[in-house]
């Protein structure tokens, strides 16, 4: 065999090798990118805005002519919907109003809730399919920082994997693993929450599995919302993620794991808001030791 | 300058390549085909048979290097790309003495480039355990259409960039400098 000379055969066993570290290395929990690597994403990341503005602009001319047809039917079902809606704007700054209030007398300024919206565009996408992940255009300079909660105005649709200073990569809902999993709750007027984990996605049913750890026997309805907890440490509270759509016992039996349709479309994404929890864990636990110092 | 024609080239389709889902309709994204553009690829196997000369190695440095990119802009993982695309085109780039170069033999050389990339792509993957998927449902739904889909654009891009890399190539191999092969 021509292929197979000694020589050949070395440089491939110590090509093997090579590459075999070079996964092991990206593989390992590692908090940041190399220095190299930031710079070759924020490199790539100017000439894919650069492209993505055009090609934006021909795709968005498109589906603005396929928007122009059903003008007139969506106009008037939108008018209905702002008349609920002034009612409901009421109704929210009074609750707003009243929320504030109800703090200050209990001298409890931060909430698990607030958030400092980033906006950021989509640039690109992975056109590795195993690889769920888009590239965002707003990077360490703008605030962003690894593992912050990314949404779409429906909802949910992923975390910060790793920002470099102009440019950083979203994980998707659509490729969590075990190493990601997100505390998540179905919200209720009762009071009787359901918590639990956003564990892993399945391609199948194009579905979130939700494990619920507390008590199983609390009845769970098809449609109930799910949001985020707070819970995690990192992403603030309540940002929706989806709606239960089936239930089913886990592989023993002693859980239930529900299947989730995440809210937002993970494949029509343009623009986004990079969320930044306004109550940090660290900053919670210096607090708390302040407090204990003064006492 | 000719010779930044190429790593420019290369950059750009790779570039492309991470708005090319955007462009193309939702159903192809969210149905059960799964279509990777290997452009960068394609375009190597293009610069493998008519850039280089019996003893350059351009097309291979040209896919360790831009294999590389791919992973750190597009997975994360170092290497997979890397490896796979360094090893489909050290292929082609062994079997170009074989074959006269013309529309058909790039066909072939383009298929069983992306063919032996994307296998080893997913084997990785596999290992890794990012991929779950059956050998059979990997074979139609996305090595299938993974294929067909680079050599409809190998088929696009051999009448424009043919007769060019051929021109480059001589121009280069006049100069009597760059990196000769091993």
């Amino acid at each position: 065999m021509q292929f197979f000379t000694k020589k050949r055969l070395f440089i491939l066993l110590i090509g093997i090798i090579f590459v075999v570290t070079l996964i092991g290395f990206s593989l390992s929990d590692r908090d940041n990118q190399t220095t190299a690597e930031q710079f070759v994403s924020d490199m790539v990341g100017w000439a894919q805005t650069a492209v993505h503005i055009p090609v934006n602009g021909v795709t968005s001319f498109f589906s603005n002519l396929d928007d122009l047809k059903n003008t007139y039917s969506e106009n008037r079902l939108l008018k209905e919907k702002l008349a609920q809606y002034k009612n409901l704007i009421y109704e929210v700054q009074e609750l707003r109003k009243e929320n504030e209030e109800l703090r200050k007398t209990l001298d409890k300024t931060n909430s698990l809730r607030d958030f400092n919206p980033i906006q950021a565009t989509v640039v690109a996408r992975s056109p590795e399919r195993w690889v769920e992940q888009v590239t965002i255009n707003k990077g360490t300079m703008d605030g962003v920082e690894d593992n912050m909660a990314v949404i779409t105005a429906d909802g949910m649709i992923g975390k910060i994997q790793s920002a470099s200073s102009f440019t950083s990569t979203v994980q998707l809902l659509t490729g969590i693993d075990q190493f990601n999993r997100i505390s998540a709750t179905i919200a209720r007027e009762e009071g009787n929450d359901v918590f639990g984990l956003i564990e892993s996605y399945d391609r199948k049913t194009h579905s979130l599995l939700f494990k619920i750890i507390d008590e199983s026997d609390k009845e769970i309805e098809e449609g109930e919302m799910v949001v985020s907890s707070g819970l995690g440490g990192i992403f603030p509270a309540g940002l929706p993620i989806g709606k239960v759509k089936e239930i089913a016992p886990d592989q023993y039996g002693l859980t239930n794991i529900a299947l989730v349709e995440p809210a937002a479309n993970m494949y029509d994404i343009d623009n986004v808001i990079v969320v930044e929890r306004v109550m940090n864990g660290d900053a919670e636990m210096e607090n708390n030791s302040e407090e204990e110092e003064r006492e | 300058m000719k010779r930044l024609y190429l790593p420019f080239f290369l950059f750009l389709f790779m570039i492309l390549e991470g708005v090319a889902i955007d462009v193309l309709p939702t159903t192809l994204a969210t149905g059960h085909t799964f279509i990777v553009p290997h452009w960068v690829l394609v375009f190597l196997v293009l610069i493998s048979m008519f850039y280089d000369r019996e003893n350059t190695y351009f097309s291979v440095i040209y896919g360790i290097l831009f294999g590389l990119l791919v992973d750190v802009a597009y997975t994360g993982i170092l290497g997979v790309y890397m490896f796979s695309y360094g090893i489909g085109i050290y292929v082609v780039r062994a079997l170009r003495n074989v074959f006269h170069a013309n529309f058909y033999v790039a066909l072939m050389q383009g298929t069983l480039a992306i063919l032996i990339a994307d296998v080893m792509i997913n084997i990785i993957f596999h290992i890794i355990g990012m991929a779950d998927i059956a050998l059979e449902n990997y074979m139609i739904y996305r090595l299938l259409p993974t294929v067909l889909a680079n050599l409809v654009f190998l088929m696009v891009l051999y009448p424009v960039m043919a007769k060019r890399l051929l021109k480059w190539g001589s121009q280069h191999s006049i100069d009597g400098s760059g990196l000769a092969g091993r």
